[in-house]
């Protein structure tokens, strides 16, 4: 009766605000679990006694063989940044996020070209006198180097946060106690850096979940693969559905994993400290060593894939640019815009009305609607295809039944069903900055504000608003640049009657025409570069404050 | 008598803890009163305050403001709804406005809006500070402006969460005053929440002692800090040195069974008038700045605590007046 009695008393518009939102954005995803109880399609023997087992061990070995490229390259050089001078250091520590800007099909791709017969490898050996040596590169191994080189940021940016300003304290106790740098090392800075570095590492996995174009063009199968054979290749939705839930039962288990060593081992958290470490001098040979290995992941993961794609931008530049390719370009930048816009402002939306509904339960539960993030694009495209085509099929009876009009499907193979999944995909990115943001606000200034009798919307407009301006455009920035670069959801929904720079780019790699595909890429890659650099700066000024 | 806050089995459980942080509370206070929540960290006095502001929903109780109820199993008024006017610790001042607009800010669209402002600074002494920003004022000064913003709309109370807390104490006691007397010159009932017990003795009206989320005393402040009906209550005035039966037998003192006995540190009589006293012996004289700190033997070997004026040395006569014997059951 009491619990009833409360309820009745706490439930506010806001709470019902937050219910119709998380289930417009939770639907697809609820979707292809239920839809695992309908049973799968014809050709799921054939999957399971020919392919699974491959679909199974290729994800698997991607996922160790990309843990240990990542962290490899993304603690050694987040530890030598912030623990040693070493050459062109400012330089260096945001050069090593900019494999970010290029998505990894695009690596793919670029390297494929390098290492090809023909490739840019072979000319220069054959310029220096050497002929005859091949690499295959478009094999597991490859793929494996290409996701890990281009995805270790992730692990770096983690990494370095936790070194400069979790452990600085910590170093110089240990220093004063007489232990040395190496044991230091891998007795006080690793363990506390682990949460840091693990976390860095599930945005790592889900991406290669995630990844469709580089598989894809290195022929190996892998679960999002098999999503798309059976999807487009075998037609046949249930077994795609299938493929999926258990994909994402991988991913929950990942995301399970992660969270259970976050919990045991949040003692990190607790030594947050203004103070940043002081750096070892070492010899100038040491110093340039320290210098080299920096470089092979900014050279592997970003200079040498930009090389090759400028190079052939140069050779195909004639053949590519037209009046089509600038209209991808803007259709493209549309989208972009369109959609960032839209999912920062569902970002909000999924912020605040959670906030001002006060029935405790419902502000927990609704983070489930930042979960799209962790499930891998494929997926989250099926997931809204379903519910939106069976919402078309309702409105083509209404209308049939009550006006006798017929009419076709109204939202499917519309831009709004792509824009709707991106956001789905896309809304933690846009949710983590501007989350983080109102935190610092503190509390008390909004409950200043509804003391003073202003409601919760005049209070957003009149406090939190102007106070979220950087993390509002920032998280604009994320999401815009993601989409950019987004390519297996593009690819199942988006409109035959518009076209992106990613779809582009992967349509002439497809097409065995993977010169012209760099010109779309370095458009991408252009469009991510400028934001990331300016996100290093608000995130290096973010933390100092 | 007219009451503006009547309080009524008034309780509250936070979901990660199993016990009451507010444990069935009734509380009332009078219009025009300056009424001090005390008790330690923990003890529920910021839950409390926030549950009459309508920061938290309680479990239990009813909240009536004015005659008019604001908090019940059935009904919850938002802040924003119930006139309630805070100042919270951190000050909370928006960083983007101006002095005059944070204190206008509450204010609705009137025509005589700039005046009010006008007044509300002139008040607190803050006049000719409009157009600066909260980061340009000292701490003091950011105080000031918190209290003109929450006094501007004129609420029918003002909640103080512990309003010194950030400041030195010389700036302490000069801004204690000056809330005081502004407090008494607008005639707002205040509900003021304070760990530091000199704060409550030396503004409020009425003190209520929280303990583990009730009320354990309450009473006018000279009342609570002469007869403390705990030796927790006791111990929050100040510090306690307790005496044990045989010591006080050594004083002459014939104590009760059963009940517990305790002096505060500085109310033992160094060779002045007592109604009991002994023959003691100094251990160590300690200086600590307005006087000190000594540690001295009884006759019974008993070692016990005691600041003084002046330093003390070997052996003296120590004494206490009866009326200064705090007694616990």
């Amino acid at each position: 009766m009491k619990y009833l009695k409360h309820f009745r008393r706490n439930i506010n518009k806001w709470s019902i605000f937050t219910v119709v939102l998380v289930l417009l954005i939770g639907i697809p995803i609820i979707t292809i679990f239920l839809k695992i109880f309908l049973g799968p399609g014809e050709s799921w023997l054939h999957i399971i006694e020919n392919v699974l087992l491959d679909y199974t061990l290729n994800s698997i070995f991607l996922i160790f063989g990309c843990t240990v490229i990542t962290v490899l390259f993304g603690v050694s050089s987040a530890w030598i940044v912030s623990r040693y001078t070493i050459p062109f250091q400012k330089q260096l520590e945001w050069m090593l996020i900019l494999p970010l800007a290029i998505p990894s099909y695009i690596t793919a791709y670029a390297y494929a070209g390098f290492f090809d017969y023909g490739g840019t490898l072979e000319l220069m050996l054959k310029a220096i006198g050497i002929i005859g040596v091949k690499f295959n590169i478009t094999n597991i191994f490859g793929l494996i180097f290409i996701l890990g080189v281009s995805l270790f940021p992730y692990v770096y940016v983690s990494a370095r946060s936790v070194f400069l300003y979790q452990s600085a304290r910590l170093i110089e106790a240990s220093k004063m106690l007489g232990v040395g740098e190496q044991k230091t090392f891998f007795k006080i800075v690793l363990p506390i850096a682990r949460p840091g570095i693990v976390g860095g590492l599930l945005l790592v996995l889900m991406e290669v979940l995630n990844d469709y174009g580089a598989a894809q063009y290195y022929g190996v199968s892998t679960f999002t693969t098999g999503i798309f054979r059976s999807w487009f290749a075998l037609e046949e939705p249930a077994t795609a559905i299938y493929l999926s839930a258990i994909l994402l039962i991988v991913v929950f288990a990942i995301i399970g994993i992660e969270r259970w060593q976050r919990g045991s081992k949040n003692y990190a958290i607790a030594n947050k400290s203004d103070i940043e470490l002081s750096k070892i001098e070492v010899s100038k040979k040491r110093r340039f060593v320290l210098f080299l290995i920096v470089c092979i992941p900014v050279i592997s993961g970003f200079l040498l894939p930009l090389f090759q794609l400028v190079y052939w931008s140069v050779l195909t530049a004639s053949n590519v640019v037209s009046i089509a390719f600038f209209k991808i370009a803007f259709q493209s930048f549309g989208v972009a815009f369109l959609t960032a816009f839209l999912t920062v402002f569902l970002a909000l939306l999924i912020l605040y009305f959670p906030k001002w509904n006060r029935l405790q339960w419902l502000r927990k539960s609704s983070r489930i609607a930042i979960l799209g993030y962790a499930i891998p694009g494929a997926i989250i495209a099926i997931g809204v295809m379903i519910p939106t085509l069976q919402f078309d099929k309702w409105m083509i009876s209404f209308f049939k039944n009550n006006f006798e009009i017929a009419i076709g499907l109204i939202i499917n193979g519309t831009i709004i069903v792509l824009i709707y999944a991106y956001i789905i995909r896309f809304l933690a990115v846009a949710f983590n900055p501007i989350e983080a943001a109102q935190s610092k606000i503190g509390k008390t200034l909004i409950e200043s504000s509804n003391l003073l009798g202003r409601t919760n919307l005049i209070t957003f407009v009149k406090i939190d608003f102007p106070l979220l301006k950087t993390a509002l455009l920032s998280a604009f920035i994320l999401v815009f640049v993601d989409v950019m670069k987004e390519l297996p959801l593009t690819l199942i929904l988006k409109p035959y009657n518009i076209n992106t720079l990613a779809v582009k780019a992967y349509e002439y790699a497809s097409d065995e025409l993977i010169m012209e595909a760099a010109l779309p890429s370095l458009c991408i890659i252009l469009t991510g570069v400028l934001p990331i650099i300016l996100l290093n700066k608000l995130i290096l000024n973010g933390n100092k404050k | 008598m007219k009451y503006i806050l009547e309080i009524i089995g008034l309780s509250k459980t936070f979901a990660q803890s199993k016990t009451a942080v507010i444990n069935i509370i009734d509380l009332k206070i009078k219009t025009g009163d300056i009424l001090a929540i005390v008790g330690e960290s923990g003890s529920g006095k910021t839950t409390l305050a926030r549950l009459i502001a309508g920061l938290e929903t309680q479990d239990y109780g009813t909240i009536i403001l004015n005659d008019t109820t604001i908090a019940c199993d059935t009904i919850f008024k938002a802040p924003e709804n119930r006139n309630i006017g805070m100042v919270f610790q951190d000050y909370a001042l928006f960083p983007h406005l101006t002095v005059s607009e944070n204190v206008g800010y509450g204010l609705s669209k009137k025509a005589n809006k700039l005046e009010r402002i006008a007044a509300v600074l002139e008040r607190v002494g803050l006049h000719g500070f409009d157009n600066r920003f909260p980061f340009q004022l000292s701490g003091g000064q950011q105080q000031r402006v918190a209290l003109a913003r929450a006094l501007a709309p004129e609420p029918e109370l003002l909640i103080l969460d512990e309003p010194f807390s950030n400041l030195d104490t010389n700036l302490k006691i000069k801004l204690r005053n000056d809330i005081f007397d502004i407090l008494k010159q607008t005639n707002v009932t205040a509900l003021f929440v304070t760990h530091d017990t000199q704060d409550a003795i030396a503004i409020a009206d009425e003190i209520i002692v929280l303990k583990e989320g009730g009320i354990i005393q309450k009473g006018a402040p000279k009342k609570v800090y002469k007869c403390p009906n705990s030796s927790y209550v006791a111990s929050l005035f100040g510090a306690l040195v307790p005496l044990q039966q045989e010591d006080l037998f050594c004083f002459g003192f014939k104590p009760e069974a059963h009940k517990r006995y305790a002096l505060r540190i500085e109310d033992f009589k160094i060779n002045e008038a007592a109604d009991y006293v002994l023959k003691a012996q100094v251990l160590k004289c300690q200086f600590a700045g307005q006087g000190f700190l000594n540690t001295a033997v009884l006759p019974n070997k008993s070692i016990v605590n005691m600041t003084t004026r002046s330093k003390i040395e070997g052996f003296f006569t120590l004494g206490f007046k009866n009326n200064d014997l705090l007694v616990f059951s």
